[in-house]
């Protein structure tokens, strides 16, 4: 079943709303206890028609494809629409979006604090998560708290299979293509919870094998999109070993905590998350974060596959990559479109530096 | 250990010696020296601004004090947003590197201190003001001299997430504790959570202030602050509003230059009197009905922040038309929120008067302003710079434009442009468009 088709079904089959939710961190959880299935809007394969006519030239593809998607009226099966506060971009989308562009479908916005954090930071994430809630009931019915709990537990057992899956392929256990792991990783951008553990578990139990002996990267960035890459990878023989991305582990690698109020958990676990350049974390952290996933993983190289305008990203990589090739770890930058393919030149300028990695 | 200067007795001394003898001296000599210099009459303008002569002391001074201001002083780097009156209850010396960056542009400099900071791997797609500020960091350039290395840096995300990585850029390689003052964006109306979340990060920061600073914080000195803070940026309202006069006593892009005071010495008695100064001009052209433009028979707003190396040619090129911007969102920005401070209780009033700034704010409220603004200051047409560095000012203006035409009529033209990296302005583009909105103007 395709991601239309699924969402569909869950509207139709389960009675659920459908929420749109553009990049990047949100509560899954409270849309899940409200019944309400997130479909999340990263990549849409839409062809660039209207959106020119709202944006600017230099704004990311992310942000021109999600707003594309709407403008053509290909994002139907949304009932509502969640922002949450990445960038100066989504920002100014999601006001767009409300304000602007007369869409007649409720839109929430979601803010969280940006980093160095004090305590009050955590204080005001728990209202924020308290007030999402309270946004969404007029669609959703209220949200129960026991039904909350439950839905954070389930959470935790996602981040758990996610964790077992990088876990399994940073060991070199996991027989599956680079292409196969993030289709598979990617399928939590629209499955119900219900849903997505059997189907996380079951990837597990198929892929598990031994990765091929060849190079080993770590790769970094928002999304792996083009996903060309992850086929030019597959046919040069080399493994994602690990990821540093915002659209994977910085959002899906999520410590689980002990509290058992929810809320508290929630928050907990949100603060817990890996660094992240969309939330201004420091670059200590970001580095300890990338240089102990090239550690477990055996990644002897970082690829920095940027979107072309990201400002978040593109603002941290000078840094983290003298940072890293100061610590041997040699680093490769690629400037992408979403869904545009990589040219003949980037293909050339991997293949290369894979063999320099190897040698 | 991080790179904060100790405060030495020296340092105070010289700190001193020049603020009291230095600065005047070399101001003095600067002056004798432009004198010389002096620029033939345009007949398209009115006659100049007498204020401007005490603004460029100001400045000048400011940035010759910074000079001797490490180790004197506590340094702190601030962006143009920041609430930086809780920084002065410190004695902090201030520099504002968006001042900074848009002196480099209109000294045409922009351009080669971004390109330094793309040598170090920043990406020429970044906010041109935070490559200058790398470049200056890699390279030492600056047309003011040399500007005192912080001992702290302070952001406010409320105008732009920009500043919050430029500046984690900085405190990397200076090692210099940072602070941001994290403002959550009005998708829709403020809360009472947003303000306590934001007083209490005022609260928050008291400590390490006191620790950079070595000054103990004082409640009476803070709300002196934002007592003077209210009154100069009330006054630098009243200044822009004497443009709402016809013919307007000055342009908008004289006020481009003119609010240097505002954003960077807020809360200080020296920018305080400068608008008092200011003020009274104005008031006087006002009541003589003299006006900046000699024949101003077209009023137009301005939507964005100047194109700093094109402020001149504009000005001519609006002028000699009988142009004149009276109005602009990105000036006023210093005036419309600041009514919210409140010394009785400086950390909530100062929360809402810098959470509601203008880029911390939906599209519909920048909608709203500028339609009000258009019949306050009774505009005939708008110019929009999309500025290529800056996403927050910049996206939505398409939907802006069209907007305003079918609410209130008014012809626009978007100029795409950047604030001060030249490269990205096509002067064959601008003519053009700019010829289509001259003539929809006099239709
Ligand atoms: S790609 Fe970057 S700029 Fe674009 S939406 Fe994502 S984080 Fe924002
Ligand atoms: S120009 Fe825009 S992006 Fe750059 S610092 Fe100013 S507000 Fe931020």
């Amino acid at each position: 079943m395709d991601r239309q088709e699924y969402l569909r079904s869950q509207k139709e089959d389960k009675g659920r709303k459908v929420c749109g939710v553009f990049p990047a961190q949100y509560p899954k959880e409270i849309l899940w206890a409200l019944n309400l299935a997130p479909a999340e809007i990263w990549d849409p394969p839409v062809s660039p028609e209207l959106a020119a006519g709202h944006l600017q030239p230099y704004i990311c593809s992310v942000v021109r494809q999600g707003l594309e998607l709407l403008l053509q009226g290909k994002a139907g099966v949304c009932d509502a629409f969640l922002f949450p506060h990445t960038c100066d971009s989504i920002q100014n989308l999601a006001s767009v979006v409300n304000d602007y562009i007369g869409l007649d479908k409720p839109c929430h916005f979601f803010y969280h604090p940006k980093a160095p954090h004090g305590a009050a930071a955590k204080v005001y994430y728990q209202e924020q998560l308290k007030a999402l809630a309270r946004g969404l009931e007029p669609l959703a019915g209220p949200l129960r708290e026991d039904e909350l709990k439950r839905r954070v537990a389930q959470g935790q057992r996602v981040a758990e299979l996610y964790g077992q899956l990088y876990g399994q392929r940073a060991a070199g256990r996991l027989a599956c293509s680079n292409a196969g792991f993030y289709q598979a990783a990617r399928r939590g951008e629209y499955l119900f919870p219900d849903d997505l553990v059997p189907y996380l578990e079951g990837f597990l139990q198929g892929a598990q094998g031994t990765a091929p002996a060849g190079p080993r990267v770590l790769l970094s960035g928002v999304l792996p999109n083009p996903p060309e890459i992850l086929t030019l990878l597959d046919d040069l023989g080399a493994t994602v070993a690990a990821d540093d991305l915002l659209a994977c582990s910085r959002r899906l690698l999520i410590p689980p905590s002990a509290a058992n109020d929810p809320w508290q958990a929630l928050t907990e676990q949100y603060f817990a998350m890996p660094p992240c350049s969309s939330k201004g974390s420091p670059f200590s952290e970001r580095l300890d974060f990338i240089l102990g996933q090239c550690h477990k993983s055996g990644a002897t190289g970082v690829i920095f596959y940027l979107v072309k305008f990201c400002e978040p990203e593109l603002f941290d990589v000078p840094i983290l990559t003298e940072e890293l090739k100061k610590r041997g770890l040699p680093c490769l930058t690629l400037d992408v479109e979403l869904n545009q393919g990589l040219s003949g030149q980037m293909s050339t300028r991997v293949e290369a530096f894979l063999e320099m990695i190897n040698s | 250990m991080n790179g904060e200067a100790p405060m030495s007795l020296a340092n105070k001394l010289q700190f001193q010696f020049m603020k009291d003898l230095g600065a005047p001296a070399l101001m003095a000599l600067n002056q004798a020296g432009k004198k010389k210099r002096a620029h033939k009459p345009n007949p398209d303008f009115g006659p100049p601004l007498k204020s401007a002569k005490r603004l460029k002391e100001i400045m000048s001074r400011h940035y010759f004090l910074a000079r001797y201001a490490r180790g004197a002083r506590p340094v702190a780097w601030v962006t143009s947003g920041a609430p930086v009156e809780l920084l002065r209850a410190f004695g902090f010396y201030t520099i504002y590197p968006e001042n900074h960056g848009a002196l480099c542009g209109a000294q045409k400099m922009g351009t080669k201190l971004c390109q330094a900071a793309e040598e170090h791997g920043y990406h020429p797609d970044l906010c041109s003001y935070a490559r200058i500020d790398l470049g200056h960091h890699f390279t030492g350039l600056t047309p003011a001299g040399r500007l005192p290395k912080p001992d702290l840096l302070f952001a406010s995300n409320n105008i732009c997430q920009t500043v919050l990585y430029w500046y984690k850029a900085l405190a990397h390689y200076w090692n210099v504790p940072f602070l941001l003052f994290d403002t959550p964006y009005n998708f829709r109306d403020i809360t009472d959570s947003d303000i306590s979340f934001m007083s209490a990060q005022l609260r928050e920061m008291i400590p390490a202030l006191e620790r950079v600073s070595g000054q103990k914080f004082s409640m009476e000195r803070f709300q002196e602050v934002v007592n003077l803070a209210h009154d100069t940026s009330a006054l630098w309202g009243q200044v822009l509003a004497t443009m709402s006069h016809r013919p307007a006593p000055m342009t908008i892009f004289d006020a481009f230059v003119h609010l240097a005071p505002v954003v960077s010495l807020r809360g200080l008695p020296v920018s305080q009197a400068y608008y008092q100064l200011l003020l009274a001009e104005l008031q006087e052209r006002v009541s003589k009905g003299i006006g900046a433009v000699t024949n101003e028979n077209k009023r137009l707003m301005w939507d964005n922040i100047a194109i700093w190396y094109k402020v001149r040619d504009y000005a001519e090129l609006f002028a000699s038309k009988g142009m004149n911007f009276v109005a602009a969102t990105y000036t006023n920005a210093w005036a419309e929120t600041i009514h919210n401070l409140d010394p009785a209780q400086p950390f909530e009033s100062m929360a809402k008067a810098y959470g509601l700034v203008i880029l911390n704010n939906n599209l519909n409220h920048r909608l709203n302003l500028m339609e009000q603004m258009i019949k306050d200051y009774q505009v005939d047409g708008l110019v929009i710079h999309s500025a290529r560095s800056c996403k927050p000012y910049s996206v939505g203006q398409y939907d802006m434009k069209r907007l305003l035409m079918e609410r209130l009529n008014v012809p626009s033209v978007v100029i795409e442009a950047d604030i001060t990296d030249s490269r990205h302005y096509s002067e064959e583009q601008a003519q053009v468009r700019l010829e289509a909105f001259f003539e929809a103007l006099e239709s």
